[in-house]
């Protein structure tokens, strides 16, 4: 009986772990797409980039948190640099603008495989474990976990609450004519950008720790964000976080049964069927419903 | 009463792609007043207002407001600058509620009123019964309602409002002309007006541009106004 | 259809460059290029020969992102699953009469298969532009992943080690037993024979194709899909068949690649690599074999000699230049220079500007 509470608490854990990562690599990018329908290809850079932030702060002698929240507003920046230059000249020509943030990407890399050095070892994961029987529990996963819900509720509470939000919605329902009502949807566009920036360098801080840093670790995460845009549609509350919450169930469940690489496998077959049933992802598929 | 031309379009031209809409517009329109343009589909009317709001780029001629020149601003700076913006089809946002449709009229920046909020719920007791309703939800009417609601949001000194009988019910259409009517008598907002309604025409229009390919072919004034058959002939040019 | 008909075939309004002097320039270089080998090192041979290799790539991503529209960053996917494809039957088979032709074969087969499966989910599933090329990406990457993993002795298919992240080596080469036992082994001049008579033979076809009823469509379908299923078109299968060929280009190398270099690596999938077709195929011009023929060679060894100061050096320069096309020359640099020449010839004197109706439209929609 215990042992039976146990494994379903370990399986638990598993998919909180899962979940924390989906949203938390998911959620920068699917904000841009939702809001501008582009897809931003040099995320992974931007995660990269805050982890790095992160573990130079901490090394100099910074709190985590603090190093976290620096690496997450030095993406943030670097992201609206990036919009205001280049990204806000493909607004009509979405496939070019994959095309040229795939090339940032690759400036980005490489260039910082020859400033920085192949690897960076991590500063370590903080907090330590705790034990229920034969299992054990790393107490950060939980506050990644913590982290990942902190984001969801404070992007619910930025999107409806604030006047950024309406503003924000407004323009993602009509750009014309919330421009037409004063709206400064250019503006709109670059905070939104620094705003998926910053939401990716956040999940690099937050991951810093458990990782080992090299200027390539942004392609560790950017599968997962890939599929759980695609899975979950274009809004970040009514698609990305359930569709995590259902990816992180297949994937937990994969990997239990077969193995890590089978638990990529199992996502990726999901995406196929999704996209086969609901093309429009989660978000998509509920607001013709509601409708 | 002293007149003061708040809006003069000379010689716009305007359109889509490489063809041609406007012709080489000429109007004004005096602070206070109601001005309508009417005439046929296809004509140009909402072509005229999306220039006027900024939406289209003006290819020549000029758009001064409060004598300045704003044919090069991007349209919200129009917006700042006290257009108020009423679209055809209304183009309310339908995942939004009627409330925060309403609070993206506000200008930032400037202070909103909460009393701007009272005049429009009382010009419009159905916005404030609906408040909390998604404007995707409501009837033809009501959005035509919710939009002329999020435009005084902003309190703008001149309502750019594109044919707001269309496809709404007759008794609304009138209480919508009523409401117009105060809106300029008590707030002092002029009011450019694209129509095809007659009636509406009648009752609102103290003045009134007739469109024709492009162009302003006739101007008729409150007097020639009375004469319905004018106006009805004018409306099938 | 007599012998008049046949210069039809292969122009039309779907690519650049016709008249004699186009198609005699054409037939020089191909004579050029066969001759090519008697004047050349051995080494030189070899290295033309692998970078004609890459070019079946690009013109398959050509065929799908220029004139099909879908941008897909999962043509390395297809060459790298035919490449450990023939690997494995290769060394399975052996070196002994035909089988590594055979091997090749089934490699096309394999890599064309998925790409069928892979587009037909995609497309018809109705996903959009932007989807396809981040779901290609996620398939490219997970399948090196996958492979990067196969490191340990529990990997092997038969006789072949999959090798993880080392990749799997001493794959043989490509050769063929003639009926009277005489064998030809696909190696050096002979390999690059190879590559330039199936180059030849593809490009003729591809132009042969997209100026068909097939590539008006599959262009019509990019401009504007609701209007070509008005007329009567399932865009989605002229889609996916333009998926599954590009799939089966993508092969080609792959498997040709693995016979020219007797290996194969997960790397060759994964990123950076994954990049490099969208940077050949955007950087020349993706609307136009020609120019996707000709930016390709151009762009392989103008890397190849960056390489040679430095791998990040070269990266970095040539994502620079991937950045730089598409903010100055969208349509890529071939097609850039083309339209400038045209403009300039039409302001110049009254000879009859454009006598191609492709760059006509070109031109008007610039
Ligand atoms: N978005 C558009 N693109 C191209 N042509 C348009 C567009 N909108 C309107 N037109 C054309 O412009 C002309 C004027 O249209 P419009 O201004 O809407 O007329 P009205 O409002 O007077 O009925 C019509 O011929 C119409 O076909
Ligand atoms: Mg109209």
């Amino acid at each position: 009986m215990t042992a039976f509470v146990y494994q379903f608490l370990a399986f638990a854990y598993q998919v909180a772990d899962v979940f924390a990562f989906l949203v938390l690599a998911a959620g920068g990018l699917a904000i841009i797409f939702g809001m501008m329908g582009i897809i931003n290809m040099a995320h992974g850079e931007f995660i990269t980039c805050g982890a790095y932030v992160t573990t130079a702060l901490v090394r100099a002698g910074l709190p985590l948190p603090v190093g976290i929240v620096m690496g997450a507003l030095f993406a943030g920046v670097l992201g609206i640099a990036l919009e205001r230059t280049i990204v806000r000249r493909f607004y009509n020509r979405p496939i070019d603008s994959l095309v040229v943030t795939w090339g940032v990407s690759l400036i980005a890399t490489q260039g910082a495989l020859l400033v920085l050095g192949s690897a960076w070892t991590s500063v370590g994961t903080p907090l330590g474990s705790i034990g229920f029987g034969d299992y054990s529990f790393a107490l950060y996963r939980l506050v990644m976990l913590a982290v990942a819900i902190g984001v969801l509720v404070g992007l619910y509470l930025l999107f409806m609450k604030t006047r950024f939000g309406v503003h924000a919605r407004a323009t993602m329902q009509n750009p014309a004519m919330a421009r037409a009502l004063g709206v400064p949807t250019e503006r709109i566009y670059a905070q939104t950008f620094g705003l998926g920036a910053a939401l990716a360098g956040l999940a690099g801080g937050v991951y810093a720790p458990t990782l080992t840093l090299s200027p390539t670790m942004g392609t560790g995460f950017v599968v997962e964000s890939f599929v759980t845009v695609v899975v979950g549609g274009a809004d970040v509350l009514t698609g990305t976080a359930p569709a995590s919450a259902v990816l992180a169930i297949i994937r937990a469940a994969c990997t239990a049964a077969w193995g890590q690489v089978f638990g990529l496998i199992g996502l990726l077959v999901t995406v196929c069927i999704v996209i086969r049933v609901l093309p429009e992802g989660f978000s998509g598929w509920l607001m013709r419903r509601r409708a | 009463m002293p007149t003061e031309t708040l809006l003069e379009l000379a010689d716009l031209c305007s359109g889509y792609g490489s063809t041609p809409v406007l012709q080489g517009i000429d109007l004004s329109v005096q602070r206070g007043e109601i001005v309508a343009v009417i005439g046929r589909n296809g004509v140009g009317k909402t072509t005229m207002m999306r220039c006027l709001i900024g939406q289209l780029r003006a290819w020549s001629g000029s758009i001064r407001f409060k004598g300045n020149e704003i044919s090069s601003r991007p349209p919200e700076v129009r917006a700042h600058l006290g257009f108020g913006y009423i679209p055809q089809g209304r183009e309310v946002f339908p995942r939004m509620t009627v409330e925060e449709n309403l609070r993206v009229g506000e200008m930032i920046g400037a202070r909103t009123d909460a009393k701007l909020y009272d005049i429009v719920y009382e010009f419009f007791p159905i916005l404030a019964e609906r408040r909390q309703q998604k404007a995707g939800t409501m009837s033809g009417g009501q959005q035509q309602q919710l939009a002329i609601g999020r435009a005084m949001i902003g309190n703008p000194g001149l309502l750019l409002l594109d044919e707001p009988s269309e496809g709404i019910q007759p008794s609304i259409v009138q209480d919508i002309t009523r409401v117009m009517q105060r809106v300029n008598r008590e707030l002092g907002t002029t009011i450019l007006f694209v129509e095809q309604n007659l009636d509406v025409i009648l009752a609102l229009a103290h003045r009134c541009y007739v469109m024709d390919k492009g162009r302003i072919v006739a101007e008729r004034s409150a007097e020639e106004l009375q004469d319905r058959e004018v106006a009805k002939r004018d409306l099938q040019i | 259809m007599t012998l008049r008909d046949i210069p039809v075939l292969f122009n039309g309004p779907q690519t650049l460059g016709r008249g004699k002097l186009f198609w005699l320039g054409v037939a020089a270089v191909i004579v050029a290029a066969a001759i090519y080998p008697q004047y050349a090192e051995r080494f030189a041979i070899s290295n033309t020969a692998y970078f004609g290799v890459w070019v079946f790539m690009a013109l398959g991503l050509g065929l799908i992102w220029g004139y099909g529209g879908m941008l897909s960053f999962g043509q390395t996917a297809f060459f790298g699953l035919a490449g450990y494809a023939y690997g494995v039957i290769a060394i399975n088979l052996g070196a002994a009469h035909s089988y590594p032709f055979l091997a090749l074969i089934c490699a096309l087969a394999i890599g064309t298969a998925f790409a069928a499966v892979l587009g037909y989910f995609m497309i018809y599933g109705g996903i959009n532009g932007v989807f396809v090329g981040i779901v290609t990406l996620s398939v490219t990457l997970a399948f090196a992943t996958f492979m990067n993993q196969t490191a340990g002795p529990q990997w092997r298919i038969g006789r072949a080690r999959l090798n993880g992240y080392n990749g799997m080596t001493r794959i043989p080469s490509l050769s063929i037993d003639w009926l009277d036992g005489h064998r030809i082994r696909f190696e050096g001049a002979t390999f690059y024979y190879l590559v330039l008579g199936l180059l030849v033979v593809t490009y003729l076809a591809l132009r042969v194709l997209v100026n068909s009823r097939f590539g008006n469509v599959l262009v019509g379908t990019r401009e504007n899909p609701e209007r070509v299923e008005l007329l009567g078109y399932d865009v989605r299968r002229y889609q996916l068949g333009a998926f599954t060929i590009g799939g089966f280009l993508a092969s080609l190398s792959g498997a040709l690649y693995t016979a020219w270099g007797n290996f194969i690596v997960p790397a060759s999938m994964a990123l950076p690599a994954a990049a490099m077709p969208i940077i050949w195929v955007a950087v020349g011009g993706r609307e136009d074999l020609t120019a996707t023929l000709v930016g390709s060679f151009v762009v392989l060894y103008v890397f190849q000699a960056l390489t040679v100061v430095s791998q990040e050096y070269a990266l970095v320069a040539i994502g620079a230049l991937l950045v730089v096309t598409v903010l100055i020359a969208p349509g890529g640099y071939v097609i850039w220079a083309v339209d400038m020449a045209s403009r300039l010839r039409r302001r110049a004197g009254p000879s009859p500007p454009l006598s191609d109706p492709a760059l006509k439209a070109r031109t008007q929609r610039g």
